[in-house]
């Protein structure tokens, strides 16, 4: 009783005090209290999903308000096993929008297209590379400036392939890829693997994105802007994806559909428990932090064996950074120059390079500083023209690539669903989304 | 206080300002915008039921239907048995009694996405080690199939819950005249002649009580379904709640997904008012 | 009589193996949130092979939990406090008129106890977009439309304990509705006010989809930060779990605190 009492009392003491706050606390926590910021106070509110680089560009940010006290950055990260685009969209319907945020390719310009400002006449567009910007152009205007290039492909063991006698130059053909993965595992024992593959199928954006999108590029001629105006696909190279699917998911460790990113890149492969994963330069870091010796030396990438491309990396741009039309031009160009600053300061380009451990996509950058082996080694592809661009998945209808094809994929994998379905469903949803 | 005295409506005006904006206005609203083509900004032109047609022809949807009413079953069934069962251990005369039910209970105060990621957790890398240790396969890959992740999701919501179901029992089974049990007793009643006799019938209405709490629950359950599952695989383990904010807030299809808030109210409107029917029905029996 | 002895000992034991059980969660969740990433994925149930607090460290930075904390505490405590005043003074203005529209209105306020969230929510975000209301305010506000309709009613059945007269002695001696209402009713009120606290401090500390929604990320709240760690490519569990644990802790604290009246107020709640 006596306890409840002073529970009681406790209680309405904070009533009070809290009743006493609300006159003054909630005129100024709204999300946009840009205008009562003083005069030459700029805010820029960034909207990043690459949260890898997040505590580098956050570092990076702080230099940059060093160097110019009249503005404020704020960064926000959204990972989340929710997607960017779905925070994204509750952002801007909610009204608490940024001045910076991220768009994959055509359709997300398409959905954005109100709120983007052109960007033609930044140092930024002048100096990124040839074919970077195809996504993002449209007559004269460009409405948005690359991040970063990426590039994927199967990620290999360099000992695991020693110890096993392979040579790496002789993958060339599917069959040679084949015939490798049935070498590698029938010495798993002796070569510490629990299996060859480790084929991360609850992620849906490794089936639905990346696989898929090596086997219907070429059928839009690797073309984004094809692939954005085609109301119907063909799937022409279904069963060379089916194919390279199966092989995998024989030769990959089980239960595939509980397998997520982090088990197959930390889990499995930096503790060398399969030969091959496929994936791209941006596991690097994971790598990394698990074992930096073997990051270091014991790994590399080669092409997977899609016909007529053979020995060809996927390599592209993933996003692009988007500023916000709509809000005041003091914002928007001082999130020109923020963009400006990061990718064509000496400062910007040495972060991007060596805290980003990004592969440039502009003019003027060292290769010789692009530190990691993988980011290198898909560089000196795109030097010699062995890359495929194009990252067709960015181009296809909302959510298609993912909800439609990747799911379709897993209830495959899962023995749910017949391959010809796959195929057919999959049109039909491109069709009715594409009327 | 009368009608027309103006401190009656004072002292009324907040919460009937907040309920109207808050719930009112916007369920009508969007009662309205369910037959148009509503896109969260403005609406053009007038659908009439074509949304609801198309929801129909939705087999995911209609899938996250049957996926939340079988959870919903298994739950309310598996819960007030738990939920009993930990009432009647608690109950006992006991130096430590009143230390347990503070551990079953303390779940419910977590929120429920909290938990769910603590229990992915589990059933991925714990359940999966268990079973490489004993070499029990169903044990690994969890969460990766639909069955693993619906018993996922009703043993990390039987585990959150139990306790609070326990608590309801609680209070009734302290109702039970103790005299009446001791009376029974020296008339030579064994533990079950007790329990079937005299407990059972007098904690019959907690059983109702409980019976709705569990089923509305269960029915709109959220942040347990995003951590422990998020849908997957392929969406199969995606309820109606989850349903409704993917279709609203990932793909952008406002009015289809209000259409689909519409029909979840009238399923979970439905269960409440035919527990408060029985419920009343069986006071007037009594 | 030994017998029973015994019976009632082995019914404990089997109590307590059954509560082990129900931590167990938790024991493993703090067990590995000191490991590091490496032994968690070689290691899940043994014990750390060295003990790493950087985790913590770690996670309470990402979380910015002070911050977070704060945002937390701030709009529970704001949002329960004003549930309180106004559904006592709803419940209490309800109660002392006898008429056929108050009962009509009480009816309403149930009524809007059967419509789920998500049915309202889509629309709801809109309108409030429209205001410009999607901050904490917005937020605090619509905690009061949705968590006044049980309130009330639990404040309605309250007053029927307390007598009319007291009311009219207080008219009596010169006191205005609000006066009597503000020193006589809702003293008397405590215990169910404890109650009505209880139930929806739980309810919004920990709620996710309304917040999500509506809060900026300045404003975030604790439950929204955790998917820091969940992130779209990597999970990082030794930092999540790091994490979690420290998103529980003053909960735990909270109900060390005050279980009796917790547990009392949850099963009051839920009987009525």
């Amino acid at each position: 009783m006596k306890n409840r009492k002073s529970f009681f009392r406790i209680v309405s003491i904070m009533l009070v005090a809290v009743l006493a706050l609300v006159g003054c606390s909630s005129s100024n926590d709204s999300g946009n209290d840009k205008e009562k910021s003083s005069e030459d106070q700029v805010t820029v509110d960034i909207f990043q999903f690459k949260v890898e680089i997040k505590d580098q560009f956050e570092d990076l940010v702080k230099v940059y308000e060093d160097e110019n006290p009249g503005v404020k950055i704020n960064v926000k990260t959204v990972g989340g096993g929710n997607d960017y685009g779905g925070t994204l969209k509750a952002a801007f319907a909610s009204g608490d929008e940024p001045a910076i945020f991220n768009v994959g390719g055509p359709s997300d310009v398409e959905e954005y297209r109100a709120y983007l400002a052109d960007l033609a006449d930044t140092a930024a567009a002048e100096a990124a590379l040839d074919g970077t910007l195809t996504a993002v152009q449209e007559d004269a205007k460009v409405l948005g400036l690359p991040f970063n290039q990426e590039g994927y492909g199967l990620i290999y063991n360099k000992n695991v392939f020693e110890e096993a006698g392979i040579n790496v130059e002789d993958i060339v053909t599917f069959e040679d890829l084949q015939n490798v993965v049935e070498t590698l595992d029938k010495q798993k024992e002796e070569l510490g693997l629990d299996a060859v593959f480790a084929l991360p199928a609850k992620e849906l954006w490794v089936l639905g994105d990346h696989i898929s999108n090596m086997f219907i590029a070429p059928e839009f001629n690797n073309d984004i802007q094809e692939a954005y105006h085609a109301e119907t696909i063909a799937l022409e190279k279904g069963d060379e994806l089916k194919r390279y699917l199966d092989l995998q998911n024989k030769y990959s460790v089980q239960p595939i559909l509980s397998l997520d990113y982090s088990q197959q890149v930390e889990q499995l492969f930096s503790l060398e428990k399969v030969a091959m994963i496929q994936q791209g330069n941006w596991v690097y870091n994971s790598v990394y932090d698990m074992d930096p010796d073997f990051a270091e030396n014991g790994i590399g990438i080669l092409s997977v064996p899609v016909e007529g491309f053979e020995g060809h990396i996927p390599a592209g741009v993933p996003m692009f950074w988007a500023v916000n039309d709509k809000k005041d031009d003091k914002v928007v160009q001082a999130s020109k120059d923020f963009l400006d600053w990061l990718y064509t300061s000496e400062t910007g380009k040495n972060a991007v390079l060596e805290d980003f451990k990004f592969i440039p996509a502009y003019k003027d950058y060292d290769a010789e500083k692009i530190s990691d082996p993988l980011s290198k080694q898909i560089y000196e592809f795109a030097e010699v023209g062995k890359t495929i661009e194009g990252w067709v998945y960015q181009a296809t209808p909302t959510g298609w690539n993912q909800e439609t094809l990747g799911v379709n994929i897993q209830k495959y994998l899962s023995g749910d669903m017949e391959w010809d379905e796959v195929i057919s469903k999959s049109i039909e949803k491109w069709e009715a989304e594409r009327q | 206080m009368r009608n027309r005295d103006i401190s009656f409506w004072l002292f009324l005006a907040p919460v009937i300002l907040s309920l109207s904006l808050v719930i009112m206005i916007p369920f009508l609203y969007g009662f309205v915008y369910s037959f148009t083509n509503w896109n969260g900004i403005n609406a053009t032109e007038f659908l009439g039921f074509k949304n609801y047609i198309n929801l129909f022809k939705d087999a995911e949807f209609r899938a996250s239907i049957w996926f939340t009413t079988k959870f919903a079953i298994v739950s309310v069934i598996l819960l007030n048995f738990l939920g009993l069962g930990l009432a009647l251990l608690v109950t006992q005369r006991m130096r430590t009694s009143n230390f347990m039910r503070t551990i079953f209970f303390m779940p419910n105060l977590i929120g429920g996405l909290i938990l769910g990621f603590i229990w992915q957790f589990i059933f991925i890398s714990v359940f999966g080690s268990i079973g490489e240790l004993l070499g029990i396969e169903a044990l690994t890959g969890w969460l990766s199939t639909t069955a693993t992740g619906f018993w996922g999701l009703v043993i990390l919501t039987s585990w959150q819950m139990a306790g609070y179901i326990m608590v309801i029992y609680i209070a009734y089974l302290e109702n039970i005249p103790k005299d009446l049990l001791e009376a029974a007793e020296i008339d030579g009643a064994s533990s079950f002649q007790k329990f079937k006799n005299i407990i059972f019938p007098l904690v019959a209405p907690a059983f109702t009580v409980s019976m709705f709490l569990t089923l509305s629950n269960s029915f709109q359950i959220y942040d347990q379904n995003l951590s422990l599952t998020n849908g997957g695989p392929y969406n199969s383990t995606q309820m109606v709640a989850m349903s409704i904010v993917k279709t609203a807030f990932t793909e952008n299809k406002m009015a289809y997904a209000q259409s689909q808030a519409v029909i979840f109210f009238i399923i979970v409107a439905a269960v409440a008012v035919t527990n408060v029917y029985y419920n009343k029905k069986r006071e007037v029996d009594m | 009589m030994k017998k029973r002895k015994r019976k009632s000992f082995l019914i404990e034991i089997f109590g307590l193996l059954l509560a082990l059980l129900w931590l167990s969660p938790f024991y493993l969740m703090i067990v590995n949130a000191f490991k590091s990433k490496r032994d968690i994925f070689t290691d899940v149930l043994g014990f750390p092979s060295e003990f790493v607090t950087e985790n913590f460290v770690k996670a309470y930075i990402d979380l910015d939990f002070t911050k977070s904390l704060f945002n937390s505490l701030f709009i529970t405590i704001l949002s329960v406090g004003i549930i309180i005043l106004f559904s006592a003074m709803a419940g209490y203005a309800l109660a002392r008129n006898k008429s056929r529209l108050s009962g009509m209105l009480l009816l309403v306020f149930v009524a809007a106890m059967l419509i789920p969230f998500q049915s309202v929510m889509i629309p709801l975000v809109s309108l409030f977009g429209k205001a410009d209301m999607l901050n904490k305010t917005g937020l605090i506000f619509m905690y009061l439309g949705f968590g006044c309709s049980l309130s009330i009613f639990l404040y309605h059945g309250a007053m029927t304990g307390i007598s009319k007269s007291l009311d009219e002695a207080a008219i009596i001696d010169g006191a205005n509705k609000f006066q009597v209402f503000w020193h006589v009713v809702f003293p008397l009120l405590k215990p169910i006010s404890v109650t009505v606290g209880i139930l929806n401090v739980i309810w919004i500390w920990n709620d996710y989809l309304l917040p999500s929604l509506i809060l900026p990320d300045s404003s975030a709240t604790i439950p929204l930060k955790m998917f820091l760690f969940f992130g779209q490519y990597t999970k990082q569990w030794h930092l999540a779990l790091a994490g979690l644990t420290i998103a529980i802790i003053p909960v735990i604290v909270g109900y060390f605190f005050a279980q009796k009246q917790i547990i009392e107020g949850v099963s009051e709640g839920a009987v009525k």
